[in-house]
């Protein structure tokens, strides 16, 4: 017998209807705004990825849907000819944790936004951004902090060096642990590396408001992000003035999480002395064309499994349910 | 929102005997009384935060879980952990080696050359990467404490361990042969109280930067 049993949860009264009242809600949401419900299955049908949770049916090795998006793709790239514009989706997805007293099945909703390669993207990632703003209503969140990033500030860089494979991985991941001494490190005795470890300092240097854009002056990279930053400076203007009540907007240079699959702006929903982020997102316009569909895409989802959790230990950090 | 208790995870051992004294004075000063007892979660001189201490290779997963919102740790531990965390600075103090030590004689080229090379260590990831990187392939027997007895006893061919002054070695009749990596003390936070809460947690971490650089 394994000594170490992986975390599946089960979900008591209150916490069973107050994960179907936030999914009713959030999927009432997105309708409303135009999203469409799609439904993968459970069982994916592609190559078992790493991480997924796997099992054996008699003698085949298969695995249960690890995350909602590349689910999501294979459907809509196997049936539809034109991409729909606006999906969405609720349920669990099963994967192994990185910490090990996380869960192993998680709930989710989320959102996608599909548009025909060449389409101006600005709007929609507006569009997205305005979505996740309403979601720490819908789920009664008295507070909330929504994190602007863009995952192009890091990866432009490091492709226009020519950092590609286990150097780059290794920049990546000091960065993602916001440490720019191992930035320095990773890149020692490297041609780029002096250029690199200041635009890491520059990244890393704020964590606040609109302000924060203008430490990329500093980078040695200023110029070649020049439209990133005029994409996120829009992005900023376009919000901050429908900005909820409680909701606060800081713009997060250093965002690299899931930097190999967001390909520019990316979006964290935190709320104050959560753990963990609430609800995450952002543009991945490699992975449709990489199933051999030229679409450009975008969306986010709300982890609801970590927002039982967080109703459970900070009660105080919601509004009772009218 | 309830303010809750800010929590700063300190070493037990070496380099929480090196980082206590560097405290005394500051806003996060230990309250000595505490100290002296068996306590483990001791107040600081600022109200609303508290140290706790921690054995070191139990540290980062405090700091990870997000029980406490920062925490010093040596990077070869984090090294060997690989936990989701922040590590905001190199604060230089606690430097050491880690280091392969074999008895007084025996060289790298003569390790090299053993048919079955076994290395006692409890930095194993950091033994495997090394490894990896020199070509060899040799057998790791873990070992939490005391590595130094394993040459001498047979146990292992050489050791992987931490070396700051030598003297331990000296003690024991090892010689480094070959130095895998550096470590010093490092300024870790809890990815989730650092950035949903940068304005409480940010000022802490600059104090113990400012104090302790």
């Amino acid at each position: 017998m394994p000594v170490r049993t992986p975390h599946f949860p089960d979900l008591l009264f209150g916490s069973a209807a107050r994960l179907r009242r936030w999914e009713d809600a959030l999927m009432g949401l997105l309708q409303s705004h135009g999203y469409r419900e799609l439904h993968p299955s459970l069982v994916l049908r592609e190559a078992v990825p790493e991480g997924a949770l796997r099992f054996f049916d008699g003698d085949d090795l298969v695995a249960l849907r690890w995350d909602f998006t590349v689910a999501l793709a294979g459907l809509l790239t196997r049936g539809f000819p034109e991409p729909p514009p606006r999906v969405a989706y609720a349920g669990a997805v099963f994967r192994r944790p990185v910490q090990p007293w996380e869960a192993v099945e998680r709930f989710e909703v989320g959102c996608e936004r599909i548009q025909p390669e060449g389409e101006a993207s600005a709007e929609a990632d507006v569009e997205l951004a305005r979505l996740l703003m309403a979601i720490p209503g819908c789920l009664g969140l008295k507070s909330a902090i929504l994190h602007l990033g863009n995952a192009a500030l890091v990866r432009r860089p490091l492709e226009a060096e020519g950092l590609f494979g286990a150097l780059s991985d290794a920049v990546v991941a000091a960065l993602s642990r916001r440490a720019p001494h191992r930035v320095r490190e990773a890149l020692d005795g490297h041609p780029s590396a002096a250029r690199l470890a200041a635009h890491a300092e520059a990244l890393l240097s704020e964590l606040d408001g609109p302000g924060t854009l203008d430490a990329l002056e500093s980078s040695p990279y200023a110029g070649l992000l020049e439209a990133e930053r005029e994409h996120m400076d829009r992005a900023l203007q376009a919000l901050l003035p429908i900005l909820p009540p409680n909701l606060e907007l800081r713009v997060d240079l250093a965002d690299v999480a899931g930097l190999g699959f967001y390909t520019g702006p990316t979006l964290r929903l935190w709320a104050p002395g959560a753990q963990q982020e609430l609800a995450a997102g952002g543009r991945y316009d490699r992975l449709f064309p990489d199933l051999g569909r030229p679409w450009q895409a975008a969306g986010f989802c709300v982890r609801l499994s970590r927002l039982l959790d967080l109703a459970d230990t900070r009660p105080d950090l919601f509004e009772e349910p009218r | 929102m309830t303010l809750q208790t800010l929590l700063i995870a300190f070493p037990k051992g070496r380099l929480g005997d090196e980082l206590v004294p560097k405290l005394a004075g500051t806003p996060l000063a230990l309250d000595a009384q505490a100290l002296k007892s068996r306590v483990l979660r001791i107040p600081t001189a600022t109200p609303g935060v508290a140290a706790l201490l921690l054995k070191g290779a139990d540290l980062p997963r405090y700091v990870a879980a997000g029980v406490a919102s920062l925490g010093i740790v040596g990077s070869d531990t984090l090294d060997e952990l690989d936990m989701d965390l922040l590590e905001l600075a190199d604060l230089g103090f606690g430097a050491c080696r880690l280091s392969l030590c074999a008895q007084a004689g025996i060289t790298l080229d003569a390790l090299r050359a053993k048919p079955h090379l076994r290395l006692a260590t409890k930095f194993p990831k950091a033994t495997e990467a090394w490894l990896t990187r020199e070509g060899l392939t040799a057998e790791l027997v873990p070992l939490s404490s005391s590595a130094e007895l394993a040459p001498l006893l047979g146990l292992a061919d050489a050791i992987v361990d931490l070396v700051q002054t030598g003297g331990t070695l000296k003690a024991h009749g090892l010689v480094e042969t070959a130095v895998l990596g550096r470590s010093s003390a490092r300024l870790v936070a809890a990815r989730g109280a650092y950035l949903s809460e940068p304005g409480r947690i940010r000022p802490l971490a600059d104090l113990l930067m400012a104090t302790l650089r």
